[in-house]
């Protein structure tokens, strides 16, 4: 799919070129190109999913398609600014698709009113990366293996509160390159001068450095063994942020909700218990959480296969402001 | 499977007089917290790439009062990124429909909007102190200056920020508590010297500095400064001492080259292609040529000839599909017909514009690039350098920074959390934020690092401010200390100068016309002597600058004055930690709009904003730019600042040191 730019996509317009100046400029016209061949799926539109819609749209992609199964609710209406402020009781997606349709006509917008839960696994290869906000942890650990299968990008994320985390499976051989300036040493014949004779970078002339990289599975990330000694000693360096996930995520399964400030007395009983449960069965200390995230999203680098991409957790906390990438799973 | 029921709003209370959904929204936020957002006053401003995603977060977190300003009409480009605004906008002004967007999605927010400079003197101190906070959100460092003053004047905390490409940075400056933005010495804008622009170019950002100069000796503001023709007062060229003052003498008094004016000679050609070209590319090189001097060394220019030129078979032309059009290379021939087209074109504009008329430069505007691109490129053929798509030429004629939404929306979303901290009085929390493109050492890409005290010797937020300059009394007429030292360097916008003669003789007052008689007198007249000293103050923005005057006749070539202490000015391009700072920082030493029509001369300096060649620290995952940075931030922890190398452990990982190299 975006491997291969079809033969259409080689000429970007001149409204294109307009528009994508700015971009362009940083990531390049070939990066450009792979963005505008690429579909994505886009699981949530509540606050974080807007932002994310709003991020690929801006940026070009092909097509986008707003999945979501519930109802605008004051609340959520509030928490986003592509829903105009009549549509209480209208499906989400649907409420968020004109306006995230105006952001960039020349993307195709849809909407999907289903449950993600209800779609079957040949739905999701349609797709060249999938987004998935909001879901349960069965339902990531699924969307993801069938996906790893063909090759499709999978993105993960939540936020809460001050806190958020990404997660991101790219495959088993991800191929991304790296724009390396390159050093011009010496005189070259055009420029005899005395300013030739120190190595000069010329931004023109640079080259392209091919590299894989590979990605573990949402299970295995989620499924780590803290049990043997080289886990226990890197626990010093493991941010809190990765267990308060596996909390948050057992909490979310367990009650169908995430915990709410408005029942904050009943939710954060629930939620230490849960914390205790989740951190004895990998054989680890209830001290090892405090806290909660938020979450960030760059597509972008990675449909332009430009960059080594983040691997494979983001977490950022808000209070502390600090944003730190971390791997878990099998090395 | 388990389905993932709704939410249960309707177990959820509301409150009825307060804004039902504070708390719900940002769950974490106290009342007292979502009381002060719903009745604080703020002001963005800019609307552009952080304005539009910074409005939006505001509203969406509950600030319900809030003006934004803007001098600048939206552009095309505009919108990958400032995603209030749609194709249907361009043209009109930006914090007016960044409002009205806003609006649509949040209908009880109170929103002023203002199609304004910030300079503008009627946002003076009481204006500002309207405000519980001021966060800029700006592109130029003009604009940044004055709001730090004015900011500081009114004593109003000021969240400053910058983005470029993947990089950005946020930070919270408080009179008294903080660095303010002018506490640390900030590199300008790397200018060239005459010489390098009119006699000896050696790469393709000279050629294209040179094609700006040409630009606006033809068809705008000519400018004394900024030469085109070969300078044959270049001490390069002459063979002994006394042969560089003869020229300098002749160049004065004969003047063949200066005494006409460019524009003068043009018109009395009628702006003729053909003859403009063959003086810029053959007469002008045939003279550098005569400079023997100055090619001893150096690989000499080749002139070109129009006639020639023509009957060179067009091969190169072909288009190609696969790229931009723009981002083709022409060849020579290519270039000579661009440039022809392009005069032509120019010539009618100002035609059409009547008697006198001046056009101005804008990357933006396509018979001026068409113009620059060519000539730049011309010149670089005369001079054997490899020649540049209009594309990269506009990149760096343009000072055109790559920008994307996301790293303005991460950067958006940091200035307000930094702004709950504030309005909670959570000072103590606020921190300065890198933004990177790749996580350091310590597997950070948001990096927080703890505020610094304010610099005592600060020329801005110091007690008595106070600087050393060094200039040539005699030399130097009361204008130039007024608009390129008072204002370009010092960052006043009006200022009012006397001297501390004891007679509190006024130099110059910011009322219009009142010391304009003085305006071409040399400083020396004034009785301005080495050791003078001179009060300087800007009222608007309630400073007072005490300038020591040092009169010197050894300045550089080209320099007019120096301030004593300041990195000179040629120095080579800073290490890539200060220069991600400043990248971020924005592209433009001056507040002109990127699309207003009266820009003024000094508008666009380039900036090379290139790194340095890529260190080579293979031992680092990371990538340089992040990990280089030598930031002088110090960790809340002392101890942990005398660390140099972040391979240890440390002890609590709170805030940490980024590596330095």
């Amino acid at each position: 799919m975006i491997d291969t730019i079809e033969k259409e996509d080689n000429i970007i317009s001149e409204e294109e070129a307009a528009q994508y100046d700015r971009q362009i400029r940083l990531w390049g016209l070939d990066a450009q190109k792979r963005l505008r061949g690429s579909r994505v799926l886009l699981v949530g539109l509540r606050g974080l999913g807007a932002e994310v819609a709003k991020n690929l749209i801006l940026a070009g992609v092909k097509g986008l398609t707003l999945l979501d199964h519930e109802q605008v609710t004051e609340e959520s209406r509030r928490a986003q600014f592509l829903i105009p402020v009549d549509a209480d009781g209208q499906n989400q997606a649907q409420a968020s698709l004109e306006r995230a349709q105006l952001l960039n006509p020349m993307v195709e917008v849809k909407v999907d009113t289903d449950a993600v839960e209800s779609k079957p696994d040949d739905f999701f290869f349609q797709f060249d990366a999938v987004c998935l906000t909001r879901c349960s942890k069965d339902l990531m650990v699924r969307v993801d293996q069938l996906c790893a299968s063909r090759n499709i990008k999978v993105f993960c994320g939540d936020v809460y509160g001050y806190h958020g985390y990404m997660f991101s499976d790219l495959g088993q051989e991800h191929h991304y390159v790296e724009e390396k300036p390159k050093v011009v040493k010496g005189s070259n014949e055009a420029n005899d001068g005395p300013e030739a004779k120190k190595g000069k970078v010329d931004p023109n002339e640079t080259t392209m450095v091919k590299k894989t990289i590979s990605f573990c599975s949402l299970k295995e990330a989620l499924e780590v063994d803290w049990t043997n000694e080289k886990a226990k000693s890197s626990l010093k360096r493991t941010p809190a942020d990765y267990f308060l996930l596996q909390v948050l995520l057992k909490f979310r399964t367990d009650k169908g909700r995430d915990p709410q400030p408005d029942s904050f007395a009943e939710d954060s009983q629930l939620f230490l218990q849960i914390r205790d449960d989740v951190l004895e069965t990998m054989g680890l200390s209830s001290e090892l959480l405090p806290n909660t995230f938020v979450r960030y999203l760059q597509m972008q680098k990675l449909m332009g296969g430009l960059d080594a991409p983040h691997r494979n957790f983001f977490f950022f906390d808000g209070l502390k402001g600090s944003g730190v990438v971390d791997y878990f799973g099998s090395k | 499977m388990r389905t993932f029921p709704q939410a249960q709003t309707a177990a959820c209370p509301r409150r009825r007089n307060a804004e039902p959904t504070m708390t719900q929204l940002v769950g974490p936020l106290r009342k007292e917290l979502a009381d002060s957002l719903f009745s604080c006053r703020v002001l963005v401003v800019g609307a552009g790439g952080i304005g539009c995603e910074l409005l939006k977060n505001l509203v969406l977190t509950g600030f319900k009062n809030i003006e934004v300003i803007d001098l600048d009409t939206i552009d095309v480009s505009n919108l990958n990124r400032q995603f209030l605004f749609q194709k249907k906008h361009v043209g009109k002004s930006k914090a007016q429909v960044a409002k009205e967007s806003v609006l649509r999605f949040c209908p009880s927010a109170n929103i002023t909007a203002y199609h304004d400079s910030i300079m503008n003197p009627d946002y003076n101190m009481e204006f500002f102190r309207n405000f519980q906070l001021v966060m800029n959100a700006l592109d130029n460092r003009a604009a940044r200056n004055h709001v730090n003053r004015m900011c500081l004047a009114a004593d109003i905390p000021l969240i400053e920020s910058g983005t470029a490409g993947y990089l950005g940075q946020v930070t919270v400056i408080k009179k008294g508590q903080t660095e303010c933005y002018e506490c640390q010495p900030k590199p300008t804008q790397k200018t060239f010297p005459g010489c390098t622009i009119r006699n000896t170019p050696s790469e393709p950002i000279h050629c294209i500095v040179w094609a700006k100069y040409l630009f606006n000796q033809l068809f705008g503001e000519e400018d004394a400064d900024r030469e085109v023709s070969p300078d044959t007062a270049d001490p390069e060229a002459a063979w002994n001492p006394a042969d560089a003052a003869a020229r300098a003498t002749a160049s004065d008094q004969d003047g063949d080259i200066k005494r006409v004016s460019t524009k003068e000679w043009a018109r009395s050609t009628g702006y003729d292609p053909v003859k403009l070209f063959n003086k810029l590319f053959k007469d002008d090189i045939m003279y550098l040529l005569t400079m023997d001097k100055l090619w001893k060394k150096r690989k000499a220019p080749l002139p070109l000839d129009w006639t020639e030129i023509q009957q060179i078979e067009s091969s190169q032309e072909e288009s190609c599909g696969m790229g931009l059009k723009d981002q083709q290379v022409l060849g020579v021939q290519g270039y000579t017909q661009l440039f022809r087209r392009s005069v032509e074109t120019l010539r009618s504009q100002l035609i059409e514009k009547g008697e006198g008329a001046e056009l101005v430069w804008d990357k933006d505007d396509p018979s001026a690039m068409d113009f620059v691109s060519a000539a730049a490129n011309l010149r670089m053929n005369v001079f054997s350098m490899n020649m540049k798509s209009r594309f990269d030429v506009k990149s760096m004629a343009g000072n055109i920074i790559p920008a994307i939404a996301t790293t303005n929306a991460v950067i958006a979303g940091l200035i307000v959390l930094e702004a709950l901290k504030i309005l909670n009085s959570d000072f103590d929390q606020c921190r300065t934020i890198f933004l990177n493109k790749q996580p350091n050492p310590r597997k950070k890409l948001l990096v927080p690092c703890a505020l610094d005290r304010p610099n005592s010797n600060c020329y801005v937020c110091a007690s008595k401010p106070e600087v050393t300059v060094k200039l040539n009394v005699h030399k130097t007429i009361v204008q130039a200390l007024q608009d390129k030292i008072l204002k370009e360097k010092f960052g006043m916008v009006a200022p009012d100068v006397q001297i501390e003669d004891g007679k509190g003789t006024i130099l110059i007052s910011s009322e219009e016309g009142e010391t304009e008689a003085n305006n071409n007198k040399f400083l020396s007249g004034f009785g301005i002597r080495n050791g003078s000293r001179l009060q300087a103050d800007d009222f608007l923005q309630d400073y007072t600058l005490l300038v020591n005057v040092i009169h010197s006749e050894e300045l550089e070539k080209d320099v007019e004055f120096e301030v004593v202490g300041d990195a000179p000015d040629k120095a080579p391009a800073p290490s890539a930690p200060e220069e991600g700072k400043n990248i971020a920082n924005g592209n433009k030493d001056s507040a002109q709009p990127s699309t207003s029509s009266k820009a003024a001369a000094e508008d666009d300096d380039v900036l090379i904003i290139d790194s340095d060649e890529e260190p080579s620290s293979s031992t680092m995952e990371a990538s340089p730019e992040s990990s280089n940075r030598k930031r002088k931030h110090h960790d809340a922890d002392d101890a942990a600042s005398k660390r140099k190398r972040l391979d240890q452990q440390p002890s609590d990982d709170d805030e940490d040191i980024i590596a330095l190299d």
